[in-house]
């Protein structure tokens, strides 16, 4: 339902204003978030805006402009220390790689300096506590425990007393900052927020509805603006608190007939805010309400991400309303509206003593004495302190989140090595028992390593999930059409699923039930909220209403299987079949001019596509299994960021089913083979869906299947169905409410209860934990316990002699994988900012987002509930090529140029035949990689890797023992 | 039988203390063990009145009236410890225990690895036997033992995201009015006291309206009415429930749409004589019940999100429930009251469905779904559907006369107190949630 957009009224805005405010609306808008509706969650750099900056420099800059956390707390840093998780060989790297610089000559350098801090750890304390800890603590008694060797060399014949003194007399005292002119008025004015954004989140909450409210706010297709200005403006209304004078406001800008452009220079004028700092203003007035602002903004830029209702949203009206409320709170607060502007927010000075401190902590680290200290004329004390302010809080957090990275570097890429030197594992000879086409995704890594595991001679594979099929799907029982591939791709083809030949009645059947049942549930979800209707259906229904309730809490999967035995009685669906062939070349569907299906040599192209860098190009085995993926669960707004990110945040089980068609199509065998691309004629591809919360793994099409393939079906059912159950029974391992002895058929259960589970939080953990993502053959890695952490991405560099190829594979998956880590690293560095804080006071408002509670901000990126077992790190790209060649390929394309050299990413390459890895450094520089100080251990089979551990776990090679062992896993 | 409806109803009681005096010690039980306690002391809890209520209600066997003593006694009045279990208590208890021991079931899953964890089941325990207490209460001054502890559990789990300030603040709004509508309470005590000898449900001895006490009735009916009022959103305390909705859904789901707020409404049931015994008293609830209805209805109309669509829903109910003791029809209202907190409690665990749900619906219509609200379209002139959607938006304005002429002159002057405070030091920014988060510890 489209509604048409009101004009502009009033006189027009004068050019150079007009533009200036556009300029400033626009740099505003890149600032914020451009996380779409919640139904359909699309993984993404957080900090988008701060791409073209380098990953170092941009965190700070973000930092700033949205007080946020640009790594983790040093607490955090210091516990991972102390589990070994950094090393200070890690620590002496990183540093090495620093600039350096002298503090005292020849005995201190910024280098030295940085490292004894961060060894030993720097003690810091609140600084109201500094008194406390010298009289009543042992600062002055003793030194501390945990210095070396050399510092307390150093320290010798000095007391504590004594070098307390000394640094508390020759410290200088810091100079006080001035007083800082504030950016908005919120900065100096206690309450302005307090009284603007119930309303305005009352009001924002209301335009973008998209279905919820019974009663949709009137005049919504005048804009946001003009709504607001008629609504507000009503007699006989009371203001809310700190908003007196509202209604004058808006009756004074209705009666005027402006527009919000005009409104929006008025209250600047009346603020006082002068044209040079319009950006500033701006930017920090919307990102107040970050999420409402961006959900503004983006609708406005992208209407079609609206669900069911295109408003016609402008930011310009947001930030209308907006400054029109702080106008009047303004001056109900201060009386003028711009007298906010003579206030000053006093600077924040760090006081003498916590100056002090510091110093005294760092002569400690690094054993300079009283005498010492007293010894050094006022240059080098200054040079010294002034060192010490250089390695502050922020600084030492970045070497420590360096040095954290580099020793996951080091726990992939070692025995990564030494995989490689040991050589392939062996598969048996000859053909394939089958073949299976997996997404790229991290979660499908355990299970494939399981089915390998238990039958080596099925070959598994990786390729981006909508398996090169960019489709506008509709399915049977959708409401309309989807796209189903990478948001940056927009659909050329139509692909629809209608009932098979005979099945139309079933259908008409199945769709007119379907259309009672909803009548039904929404007829008596609304009449239980109403007055007369509430009366009624709550004294009648209220009781009913107990069994479903009691069921579903205590019972989660007897309740879902009640539930699938009433549809499969009542509601049988019919048999379904894809409408994908175009015959007439030039058939486009009306409204929006899409392709019919494909063409025959379209339809080579695509499934070309996805085998040809495999390097599927001949010898298939019997089945070929193509398995796209998704999730179900329930009572989670945020169920969509567990779908698959290569189909836009959508499930990709009809682009599975698709491709498995297309690619047993005859004809388009036969073009295939007169491209080079040989298909065996008794190979068969089905298409697959695997969802990968509750493990369960559907196959499409099953009746189409010759029957000479039921016994390879058969035998492939049995293993799949066993390594389903090894794959929950890895993941169990997460579930900290699941007991660590828990059988596989057991914790299958246990994670289809899970999925089931209406009060379940954690349905699954998703791409947590993700931190790799390897491109080459399946042979390089195979064997490889890599702990669902890694993307894996099937490429035959021996099939892609001039790399194009790996241009393709590298554009799709670096931008999706990459988006994927930087969002699961900014929600665990900062979850309350950048994140969306925890699940369990959200509220859904609109269908939009989720918001905390009874009102606020519009929640954007993940929750706890979903990072909190991630590591942030930022993803290693592990790519089987040439490193001349793979930064050719990189630098050709703008945008991963940009994603590589700003470090948004870590790249490595890999040589298998001659086990050699290098790194890359930046700037056109790979380092060969060196050492061998992680072990690799063997294993006999994943389960013994990770039996009873919890935690992360480090690589090891599976070198399957015999078929008794493999048989004895399944008992554990 | 007598010892296992005790038992039943201090069972989680003792599990609130057990679990607070091993946390005073530094122990804490690990979380399946806390879980399943709890769903086992309901679970038993619901056995046991279940019993009794097929007991009462269909085995038509005597009410019972436990009197376990006095706990302080003068000349003129006495604070006696008094149980009724009668066909008014027990149904409440049933459904108390019931929904309770669900949203205890729910909760353990829900609430798992959050630093909260205990004490949000200790407050949970805590809640069920002050609930407990308010049913089985059988005068006023135990029932209002029960009330604030329903009262300070219901804010102290609005109030469980600490570390924000929009939760906590709300708590203490929502505080403010419990305590001014507990006023009430404390006075109808008092003055049934004085003028009744104290209001004991299973024997009141009201003056004859020909003696000339019937003001005293009202007074104390109208008392009672406004302390129900406070409990259960309605009339002068309208605006807290929406604000409420700040803690984890399944307290929302508990306090709000299942038991919590029907004790407003159980005490009316409670105090039925009183009601009948005065007509002024009657009108007055069924005027406050029927004004809340039809506000809440508007205010319904307008929402957008899951859980305040859901709090004005349940407004709405509680109004009309207020009628139907109003007019008499006490039954019904019994029938309502057990129905909607069984609706409410589903709705309101599934909250964060709407979403999916909605797109579920949606697509099984065929992608249209009938639009609605069109009939108030149709009936209201368009100026007065604006009017009325800018008092649907300011909540019917409610919040904004108590905020401006009660809250601001109060904050005024807390504020001039707090000069003569010395300066707080400036608190220190917690820092973000990072991956060595660890559970609460006391302080």
């Amino acid at each position: 339902m489209v509604m048409s957009e009101g004009g502009t009224m009033g006189g027009a805005v004068e050019g150079g204003d007009a533009s200036r405010l556009r300029h400033a609306l626009q740099h505003a808008a890149h600032r914020l978030p451009i996380q779409g509706p919640i139904g359909v969650f699309v993984h993404h750099n957080t900090l988008h805006a701060f791409q073209h900056i380098p990953f170092e420099q941009a965190v700070l800059e973000a930092s700033k402009a949205f007080r946020s956390e640009p790594f983790l707390t040093e607490a955090g840093y210091r516990a991972a220390k102390a589990k070994g998780r950094i090393l200070d060989v890690d620590l002496d790297v990183v540093l090495a790689r620093e600039p350096d610089a002298t503090v005292l000559p020849g005995r201190l350098t910024r280098r030295q300096l940085l490292a004894a801090w961060l060894k030993a750890g720097c003690r810091t304390v609140p600084a109201e506590t500094i008194p406390w800890h010298l009289e009543e603590g042992d600062w002055l008694e003793r030194f501390r425990d945990d210095l070396s060797e050399a510092a307390r060399k150093g320290l010798a014949g000095t007391s504590p007393r004594a070098l307390w003194e000394c640094c508390l007399a020759r410290v200088p005292r810091p100079v006080g900052g001035d007083a800082v002119m504030p950016r908005r008025p919120a900065d100096v004015v206690a309450g302005l927020d307090e009284a603007v954004h119930p309303t305005l989140i009352r009001l924002a909450g209301a335009f973008l509805d998209q279905g919820v409210a019974y009663w949709p706010m009137p005049l919504r297709c005048d804009g946001f603006f003009r709504a607001c200005v008629q609504l507000l403006s009503r007699p006989a209304s009371i203001a809310p608190p700190g908003l007196e004078g509202l209604k004058d406001a808006f009756q004074g800008l209705g009666e005027a007939r402006v527009d919000a452009e005009a409104a929006v220079l008025q209250c600047l004028g009346e603020l006082g805010v002068p044209p040079g700092e319009w950006d500033g203003f701006v930017e920090a007035e919307l990102l107040a309400l970050p999420g409402w602002a961006g959900m503004m903004s983006l609708l406005e830029s992208k209407p079609g991400l609206a669900p069911h209702i295109i408003v016609p949203a402008r930011l310009v009206d947001f930030l209308a309303v907006r400054l029109v409320l702080l106008v009047t709170a303004t001056r109900g607060a201060l009386g003028g509206a711009s007298v906010w502007r003579s206030r000053r927010i006093p600077a924040e000075a760090e006081g003498h003593l916590e100056r002090v401190a510091s110093v005294f902590d760092a002569a400690q680290v690094v054993g300079l004495g009283a005498a010492a200290l007293a010894a050094l004329d006022d240059r080098l004390l200054g040079q010294f302190v002034e060192a010490i302010q250089a390695a502050g809080p922020l600084e030492r957090r970045r070497i420590l989140h360096l040095a954290y990275e580099r020793r996951h570097e080091r726990l992939i890429l070692v025995p990564l090595r030494q995989h490689l030197a040991a050589g392939r594992l062996s598969r048996p000879q000859g053909r394939p028992m089958a073949q299976m086409v997996f997404c790229i995704d991290d979660r499908e890594e355990s299970i494939r390593r399981a089915i390998e595991e238990i039958e080596p001679s099925i070959e598994t594979h990786g390729a981006a999930g909508f398996f090169g099929c960019a489709i506008d799907y509709a399915g049977i029982d959708d409401a309309g059409p989807v796209s189903l591939c990478p948001v940056v791709v927009t659909p050329q083809h139509a692909v629809r699923e209608g009932p098979a030949e005979g099945h139309a009645d079933t259908h008409e059947r199945r769709r007119a039930l379907r259309r009672l049942w909803s009548r039904w549930v929404r007829s008596g979800n609304v009449a239980s909220q109403t007055l007369v209707r509430g009366l009624f259906s709550t004294i009648v229904l209220g009781f009913f209403s107990l069994f479903p309730l009691v069921l579903r809490v205590l019972s989660p999967l007897g309740y879902a299987r009640m539930v699938g035995w009433l549809n499969a009685r009542f509601l049988p669906e019919p048999r379904t079949e894809l409408r994908f062939m175009r015959h007439d070349e030039s058939a486009r569907e009306a409204t929006r001019g899409l392709f019919l299906g494909f063409s025959v040599s379209e339809m080579a192209d695509r499934v070309g596509n996805v085998l040809g860098p495999m390097g599927m190009k001949s010898g298939h085995a019997r089945l070929v299994v193509v398995l796209g993926h998704g999730s179900t669960s329930l009572n989670n707004p945020h169920e969509s960021a567990y779908d698959c990110g290569a189909c836009g945040g959508r499930q990709g089980g009809p682009n599975a089913r698709l491709f498995a068609t297309l690619a047993n199509h005859p004809q388009v065998r036969a073009e295939l083979r007169s491209r080079g691309l040989v298909i065996p004629d008794d190979t068969w591809f089905l298409g697959g869906y695997h969802d990968t919360c509750s493990d369960d793994i559907d196959l499409f099409d099953l009746d189409r299947m010759p029957a000479t393939h039921g016994p390879d079906l058969a035998a492939l059912r049995a293993v799949l169905d066993q390594a389903r159950q090894r794959n929950a029974h890895e993941r169990v391992r997460r579930f900290e409410v699941a007991p660590p002895s828990l059988a596989p058929e057991e914790a299958l259960r246990h994670v289809m209860q899970r999925s089931e589970h209406l009060g379940e939080p954690r349905p699954e953990y998703g791409h947590s934990t993700n931190a790799v993502a390897f491109v080459g053959r399946r042979d390089t890695t195979r064997g490889l316990f890599l702990d669902r952490r890694a993307f894996l991405v099937s490429y035959d560099l021996e099939a892609d002699p001039t790399a194009r190829f790996l241009g393709n594979i590298l554009g799709a998956v670096i931008p999706v994988c990459g988006g994927i880590s930087l969002e699961y690293y900014f929600s665990t560095v900062d979850n309350e900012v950048l994140g969306c804080g925890t699940k369990l006071p959200h509220n859904v408002i609109g269908l939009v987002g989720v918001m905390n509670g009874m009102q606020g901000d519009l929640r954007t990126g993940l929750t706890w509930q979903m990072v909190e077992i991630h590591e942030p790190v930022r993803i290693l790209f592990v790519v089987e090529n040439a490193p001349e060649v793979v930064l050719r390929v990189i630098h050709a394309n703008p945008e991963l140029k940009e994603w590589l050299e700003n470090r948004w990413i870590r790249l490595a390459c890999v040589d298998a035949a001659r086990a050699a890895i290098s790194v890359y450094r930046g700037d056109g520089v790979f380092e060969p990689l060196e050492g061998d100080e992680v072990a690799l251990p063997r294993v006999r089979c994943s389960a013994d890797h990770y039996r009873g551990q919890r935690g992360h776990l480090p690589l090891a090679r599976i070198e399957a023992g015999s078929a008794t062992h493999a048989a004895c896993c399944d008992r554990h | 039988m007598k010892t296992l409806l005790l038992l039943a109803l201090a069972l989680p009681g003792v599990l609130f203390m057990a679990s607070g005096l091993a946390w005073l010690a530094g122990l804490k039980a690990p979380e399946p063990i806390v879980s399943r306690l709890t769903k086992a002391s309901y679970l038993f809890s619901f056995l046991v009145f279940s019993v009794e209520a097929v007991r009462l209600l269909f085995l038509h066997d005597p009410s019972l009236d436990l009197r376990l003593g006095d706990w302080f006694a003068t000349a003129h009045a006495h604070f006696g410890v008094e149980l009724l279990f009668d066909r008014l208590s027990v149904p409440l208890l049933w459904l108390a225990s019931l929904l309770v021991g669900i949203v205890a079931a729910f909760s353990g899953r829900y609430m798992h690895k959050d630093p909260g964890f205990h004490r949000y089941f200790n407050l949970l325990n805590l809640f069920g036997f002050g609930a407990f207490l308010v049913a089985a209460a059988g005068s006023v001054e135990l029932l209002m033992a029960g009330w604030e502890l329903v009262g300070i559990t219901s804010v102290l789990l609005i109030g469980f995201f600490q570390e924000r300030p929009e939760p906590v603040g709300n708590a203490l709004r929502v505080y403010g009015y419990y305590r001014v509508a507990d006023i009430f309470l404390v006075a109808s005590v008092m003055l049934g006291h004085l003028w009744f000898g104290g209001i004991e449900f299973a024997h009141l001895h009201l003056p004859d309206a020909a003696a000339g006490g019937s003001w005293k009735v009202t007074a104390t009916a109208l008392l009672l009415i406004m302390a129900a009022c406070g409990k259960s959103s309605v009339g002068p305390f309208f605006g807290w429930l929406p604000r409420a909705m700040e803690g984890p859904t399944p307290s929302s789901a508990i306090f709000y749409g299942a038991v919590s707020v029907h004790l407003g409404a159980f005490l009316l049931l409670r105090a039925e004589p009183l009601l009948r015994a005065s007509g002024t008293a009657a009108a007055a609830l069924v005027l406050l019940g029927g004004a809340s209805a039809l506000l809440g209805t508007l205010l319904h109309r307008s929402a957008n999100d899951a859980k305040t669509m859901l709090a004005h829903a349940t407004q709405t109910q509680l109004g009309l429930i207020f009628v139907e003791i109003g007019m008499g029809w006490t039954g019904v209202a019994a029938f309502h009251i057990t129905g909607h907190a069984i609706v409410r409690t589903a709705q309101f665990l599934r909250a964060p469905s709407l979403l999916h749900e909605h797109l579920h619906v949606h697509a099984a219509a065929g992608g249209e779904l009938a639009p609605t609200g069109e009939h108030l379209e149709a009936l209201v002139p368009r100026r007065a559907q604006w009017w009325l959607y800018r008092v649907a938006m300011g909540a019917g304005f409610y919040e904004a006369v108590v905020s401006r002429a009660l809250v601001a002159p109060l904050a005024r002057l807390t504020d001039g107190l707090a000069l003569l405070e010395p300066a707080p030091a400036k608190p220190r920014s917690t820092g973000p949630l990072d991956a060595s988060r660890t559970e609460e510890t006391q302080r």
